[in-house]
């Protein structure tokens, strides 16, 4: 909410269609800012919903899914009010996106040059021989060397890094104001994931706004500013990185950054989170925590959560931090 | 290069096949109980064609065979000729040769086949992707049911209906023969209705499994109009697949529909092959085989041309083409 952000998201609700039961709520009031030129990491384990979260707002969730809630402002606008016509404007133009794995998210059958210049010309930004010359550049910036020749190639006859490099120079072709990596280094290779990081931290220092999903405080740490943690489907907790690291406060946080490899880098023993998330179909009364939690009081963390300041930039969604603080 | 030692493999490969089905079908005659002069005397002249007396026939097939000559020489006797598109005359047509019938009969029916496929591909794209993305609606559940009703109906009811609709009641179309185009009409119609169903639940599947794939999905997050990206991120690449199933289809309708053919009297390969096969025409009975065999293996080699063709992945691998590395 504050003055500099470039999307602000507010109480965001997904909920997924179900056959013969209730539907389910994947994503459940949500909340988060971007700074304009900064970086944001959601992070969290797998179907927490941070994936589920970006997808709301850009639009291309499944048929199953339904938005049933909240805002998603964007240069004035609310993304999830201005309908699909609208959005696919901003879509691809304005906030882009990097996937897990460009084997899955670059089409086997149309040449590079074909992908990194159809949305140019889908949003009329410039005549076909100008996309080609913006592709080729494009190319050349995320580092891929003869650009004027790889620009021909299908994405398969490239390595593996420079294929996610491909991926990046496609959704950075638009210039967007603010680029989405859903997990962009899970899928490669240890060496390719520095170059990977760094060609994004590169791009924020250019200015654009990134957020960054994962589900690895150490990649979240290599380059992001602020920090949202997710559990099933909620915020649990909201910091600038740095306080992040250094003073977890909601237990889950804890948990999360003390079962990391590479955020310890203390010689400390992992300490991996007991239990598993919860199913959503089933999710814990209260704080969704609340029965992995080692210090759960009863009957106050099966009952109720709320989310508390903590501080400038700083929240948790736990009642006991308040009493700590 | 590549592309040359893939096809003269190919080639080396089908003569083998050729040779085997040669082998299988001569065995399998021998073995067949009966033979030409018998099933002409059982009938005595009565539903001799062209009157030829079963003494002289008799005479004819010793004078090329030698009545006296080894199994095995007359199966080598055969080949010599066959190997020179030369199949000797017909038993039951006796003044015609065998690859002469083929000649004029074998255009008949791939004319038929062609325009069949090429109709159930009109008809079963649309209906496929149009089911597709209204998956597991009321709309996809009566497409599909319609699509099963069709599959399940023999051609030779459709053609037996349509004459009686077409023909008898409306006037509209003549009720068979082959002297213009008008007669094409029905019998395309019939055959095209069956390959059609299977044609379109390929595609239906087909198209679901690539919608879900995340280039769609990556696609659609670059602003592509819904429309757009359908056809050419999903339709193109579930169009691929298809060619697997339609080549296959062409090669059963290019050697001949037997029923249709009786229904409608179109003089094609199918109505040749049945009567030889009812009469023991050794000669016909091998050419026929033998060309159907080598149809079957050319449409198949073509179907996978055309899939290297279209997916680049194969012909970088199969044409042996190292573009870009």
């Amino acid at each position: 909410m504050s003055e500099d952000a470039l999307l602000s998201v507010r109480e965001l609700r997904t909920t997924f269609r179900r056959e013969g039961a209730e539907p389910l709520t994947a994503v459940d009031g949500v909340s988060f800012d971007v700074r304009r030129g900064q970086a944001l990491a959601i992070v969290g384990e797998s179907g927490s919903g941070k994936s589920v979260t970006m997808r709301s707002v850009m639009g291309i969730l499944p048929r199953t899914a339904r938005i049933t809630g909240g805002q998603a402002l964007f240069g004035g606008r609310d993304l999830l009010a201005i309908g699909d016509r609208e959005l696919r404007k901003v879509r691809g133009r304005e906030i882009a996106m990097v996937f897990q794995s460009a084997m899955e998210a670059m089409n086997p059958t149309l040449t590079l040059e074909r992908q990194l210049t159809e949305h140019l010309l889908w949003h009329g930004i410039c005549n076909k021989a100008e996309a080609r010359k913006r592709a080729v550049r494009a190319l050349g910036d995320v580092g891929i060397p003869d650009p004027e020749k790889r620009i021909r190639t299908y994405p398969f006859q490239l390595s593996g890094g420079m294929r996610q490099r491909a991926m990046i120079a496609m959704a950075m072709v638009t210039e967007p104001a603010l680029l989405i990596a859903d997990e962009p280094t899970t899928a490669v290779d240890v060496t390719v994931q520095r170059q990977i990081l760094d060609l994004l931290a590169e791009l924020k220092n250019r200015g654009t706004g990134v957020i960054m999903i994962t589900h690895d405080l150490g990649v979240a740490r290599y380059f992001c500013d602020d920090a949202v943690v997710m559990y099933a489907g909620r915020v649990v907790e909201r910091a600038p990185m740095d306080r992040l690291l250094d003073d977890p406060r909601h237990p889950y946080s804890v948990g999360l950054l003390g079962s990391g490899v590479e955020v310890g880098g203390r010689d400390l023993p992992l300490r991996p989170i007991p239990g598993s998330p919860p199913d959503l179909s089933h999710r814990p009364e209260g704080c969704p925590f609340h029965p992995r939690c080692a210090q759960a009081e009863l009957p106050r963390c099966a009952t109720e959560q709320e989310i508390l300041t903590i501080g400038p930039g700083r929240d948790a969604a736990c009642w006991k931090v308040a009493v700590d603080a | 290069m590549g592309l040359a030692v893939y096809l003269g493999k190919r080639a080396v490969r089908l003569v083998l096949s050729l040779i085997a089905v040669s082998i299988l079908t001569f065995t399998l005659l021998q073995l067949a109980p009966g033979n030409f002069a018998d099933l002409q005397r059982v009938n005595s002249g009565a539903t001799n064609f062209g009157g030829v007396g079963t003494e002289s026939m008799v005479g004819e097939l010793e004078s090329r065979y030698g009545a006296d000559v080894p199994v095995w020489k007359q199966y080598l006797i055969f080949m010599k000729g066959a190997v020179v598109w030369d199949f000797g005359p017909s038993y039951k047509y006796a003044s015609r040769n065998v690859q002469d019938i083929i000649s004029e009969a074998f255009p008949v029916s791939a004319t038929l086949a062609l325009l069949a496929v090429l109709l159930a591909l009109l008809i079963a794209v649309p209906i496929g992707v149009f089911a597709a993305l209204r998956q597991n609606t009321k709309t996809d559940h009566a497409t599909m049911f319609a699509v099963t009703l069709g599959h399940a109906l023999p051609s030779y009811l459709t053609a037996a209906f349509m004459i009686l609709l077409f023909s008898a009641t409306l006037k509209l179309l003549p009720s068979g023969g082959w002297n213009g185009p008008e007669d094409l009409i029905l019998p395309v119609l019939a055959l095209s209705l069956g390959p059609a169903a299977v044609l379109a639940r390929y595609v239906r599947s087909s198209m679901l499994e690539t919608l879900r794939e995340e280039y769609v999905t990556a696609a659609l997050a670059k602003g592509g109009p819904r429309r757009t990206v359908i056809i050419r991120h999903a339709l193109r690449n579930s169009l691929i697949p298809l060619v697997t199933v339609a080549g296959p289809l062409l090669a059963a309708l290019m050697t001949g529909t037997v029923f249709v053919e009786a229904l409608l009297r179109i003089p094609g390969l199918g109505l040749y092959f049945a009567n030889a096969a009812a009469s023991r025409d050794m000669p016909l009975l091998m050419g026929t085989a033998m060309f159907f065999a080598l149809i079957l293996m050319v449409t198949n080699l073509v179907v996978d041309l055309i899939y290297g063709l279209l997916d680049p992945r194969i012909r970088t691998v199969g044409g042996g083409s190292h573009d870009g590395h």
